[in-house]
Order: structure tokens, then sequence, then C-alpha cells
């Protein structure tokens, strides 16, 4: 494990980094407080510290309240080295955000007993980051699939219009409906159906840049948001997208299938300000104005003519799919 | 080295203990000598311009290294001579620092010839 020593007096510091080099520690040692904050600030950097209390510049103490003012580091246990011994001067080391002290001249077994339990805190913290981590990405992705869920694609849609607003630029909203995948789930069973939703989400998500969202939006439905996307090259965009479901049969359980998608296009620069939900309802329509033309294939919502060329979308279950 | 006759002749550094200290690693403890040999004296004579110019927190900053130096070297009564200088010089108390650093010199009286023969003994 990497440990930083920091340590103005050369002979304790270096006999403190012999003595960690024997307990397989990685050691990386500094001579002042300022380089102490730049090394525990590095990405990568040690998460045990060994501070000196009194050094030149920035003090043990300083040390550790600088460190603890960025909370979105992972956390680093410090322990104060200090030949101070009064209450008063071991409470303002641990009010400083130090989790321990030792009293100089260390002895190297009580050392390394209190890094193993600096050790043991660490390990319980990266659990519950790890818990977190896992709980968020279940609060945010669909399961089946592993794109952001309905709730978080719609946020994500309302922040990029606005910036998209703001920074005069364009958003290409690319409502997706699977054709016909009804009848796979009714032919072959949900499982397939399952192994179909999934390989869609993959090819889509290889179909769009890094920085372009993508989320599922109902059952089959996906909705795809194309961040900075000049006007001219959505319907391309939408078009490589569709190309990606159809070219090549989904492998499942059941053998190979064939799959279409249809899809509805919109790009917000056309609009102008108008409400997401508003703009949705429209992708919505071209989406739907794209099944009734036949399926698999692309149609864009026009601001001019949107109920001429895109009939208003029947209710949810009585839709053409 | 001659661990129980040299602990018997000095009163200076209390031998078993740095040797426990290096974890009997004699290329660290001649290194960590090393260092006091070239460091030791230039911190003592810092601490004399200190306590002549009556510098009290510089004199308290010198004698807190000079005191983990030989808290860390099992230099114990100097240690202690050290300690008594900065709580004095922390205190303010100027005219009492003359007195402290005279004993603090004569307890480090000998330490580097002493400390230098551990060197050569110690050297692999």
């Amino acid at each position: 494990m990497k440990i930083l020593i920091a340590d103005d007096d050369a002979l304790p510091r270096r006999l403190l980094e012999k003595t960690l080099q024997r307990a397989d520690y990685q050691v990386t040692t500094v001579a002042d407080g300022r380089h102490a904050v730049e090394c525990l600030s590095q990405p990568d950097a040690p998460r045990l510290a060994l501070l000196d209390w009194m050094m030149p510049g920035l003090d043990g103490p300083g040390v550790c309240r600088e460190i603890r003012k960025h909370r979105e580091q992972g956390y680093v246990y410090m322990i104060l080295l200090t030949s101070k011994e009064s209450k008063e001067d071991i409470v303002e080391g641990l009010e400083s955000g130090a989790d321990d002290y030792l009293v100089k001249p260390f002895d190297a077994e009580e050392l390394k007993a209190r890094l193993r339990t600096g050790e043991r805190i660490l390990h319980l913290e990266d659990r519950l980051v790890e818990a977190r981590e896992q709980m968020r990405f279940k609060a945010t992705h669909d399961p089946l699939t592993s794109l952001w869920n309905r709730g978080v694609i719609m946020d994500l849609m309302g922040r990029e219009l606005v910036r998209s607003q703001r920074e005069h630029g364009c958003t290409a909203i690319i409502l997706g409906d699977l054709d016909h995948f009804k009848n796979v789930n009714d032919t072959h069973g949900h499982l397939v159906g399952d192994q179909v939703l999934r390989e869609v989400a993959r090819r889509l998500l290889l179909s769009v840049r890094s920085y372009d969202f993508v989320g599922r939006y109902g059952g089959e439905e996906f909705l795809t948001l194309l961040n900075n996307c000049p006007p001219d090259s959505a319907l391309v965009r939408a078009e490589e997208i569709r190309k990606a479901i159809c070219t090549r049969p989904i492998q499942t359980d059941a053998g190979p299938l064939g799959m279409t998608i249809s899809l509805g296009v919109l790009l917000s620069c056309d609009w102008g300000h108008r409400p997401a939900d508003e703009l949705l309802r429209e992708a919505d329509a071209a989406l739907y104005a794209a099944k009734t033309a036949g399926r698999n294939r692309v149609m864009q919502a026009k601001p001019e003519e949107p109920r001429q060329r895109v009939p208003t979308p029947q209710p949810a279950g009585e839709r053409v799919r | 080295m001659n661990k129980a006759n040299r602990s018997a002749e000095s009163a200076s550094v209390n031998l078993s203990e740095l040797l426990a200290r290096v974890d009997n690693d004699r290329a660290l403890l001649c290194e960590l000598l090393s260092i006091f040999k070239r460091e030791f004296p230039d911190h003592l004579h810092a601490l004399r311009n200190a306590v002549a110019g009556n510098d009290s927190a510089q004199a308290a900053c010198i004698s807190h290294t000079l005191k983990g130096m030989l808290a860390n070297l099992a230099v114990a009564k100097a240690a202690a001579s050290a300690s008594r200088l900065e709580r004095l010089a922390r205190a303010g108390e100027i005219s009492a620092l003359g007195d402290a650093l005279a004993r603090f010199e004569k307890e480090v009286e000998g330490l580097l010839p002493e400390m230098d023969s551990y060197r050569a003994e110690a050297r692999p």
C-alpha cells in the first residue's frame, strides 16, 4: 500500500521510510507541508499519510485541514507525528482532521499497528463507496439493458436542450421503437425478447459518440440524444442507427432474428424555445409517421407542417408497432 | 560492536535502544549517523546564534529539531536538555536560555566523536 511521509527532518524521515519499506509499504517522502498537500491531491495518491506536526510553511494540522477541504477525493487516513504531549495539542491535532497521532520517537511495532487500523478504515470506506456506486447505478440505469433509465434520460434531455439554447447549438432527439417486437415476445418468449433488447441497446451505444446519451424510454422504445449535432447530419446519424439494427440479425437462443427499428428525429434548433415534453411529443409523432409509412425508416419532425406530415399518435396500446 | 562495554562506558547513547530502532540494520544506522554528523553542527550553530540574538521563536524551532534528532538516536539525556531549551524558548524566557544552552552543549560534548566511532563500526 502507498504511504506518504512528510517530515522536514532528514533523520526521522529516513528512519520512517526504511521502517515502512521493510513492512512492504510503497513510500513517498516529502520535506514540507505544501509538498504533502500536492502529493496527496494527485490522482492515485497515497491514502495513508504520516505527517510531522512541525514543518516549515504548512504544518501537519494545516495539511490535514487542506486535505479535508476536498471531500470529493477518496478518504486519506492521516497520522500526526508529534513530540507534543499536552491534551490541548492532541485535541488541536485531531480537530484539524487527523485520524490519529503518534508521539516521537515512534515505536516501530506501535506505528505498524496503527497503520493497520488505518488500512482497515480505508478498506471499510472502499466497501461503502462501492456499495454507493452500485446503488447509484441501479437508480439511474435500466436493469435489463444498462442504458440510462427513463427518468435520467428525460432529465438529460431537459439539460441538453437548455444547454444547446444557451450555446445556440442543436440537440438531435431520436425516438426509436423496435418493429414488431411484440411478435418476438409472443412467438419466442420474454427471455428471447430480453436478449433482443440487450443487443439492440449494445448496437445503439456503438452507433453514437461517447458524449451522446442513449436511454430506454419504454418497453421497446429508446431515446437517443445527439449533443451539438450539426443539423445536416442528424438524419444521416439516425439512418446509421437504423442500419445498425437491421443490417445483421440478432443472435438469440431461438436462433438469429432479423429486427428493424423505426425512428422519429427532431432537431431542437428547428423548434425554437419549446418545452422538452412538447418536443418529445413531436418526435413521437414523427416516429408514429415512420411506423405508418411502413416501418424500418426515419422520419423527421418539422415545425412548419407538423400535423400534415406527422399524424397525431394514437394512445399507447393502440399504437402501430 | 561491543554493545555491553560501549553502553557501560557512555551515558550518551543507549545503543541497544538505537539498534532496536533500526532493527539491527547496520547500513541504516550508518546512514542515520551520517545525517546526524552532517546536520547536527549546523543546527547547534544556528541555536547559538538564535540564543545570542534573543530570537526565542527561532531558538524554539531549532531546539525542537534537535530534540527529535537526538531522541531518534536514543540520546535521551541530551534530548531532554533540548526539550528544556524548547520549553523555555516557547515561554519567552530569554534570560534562562543562555544557561540552558550551556547545559545542553555540555550534554552533547563528545557526542560527535562517539557517533563517529559507532559509524565506523557499523559501516558494512
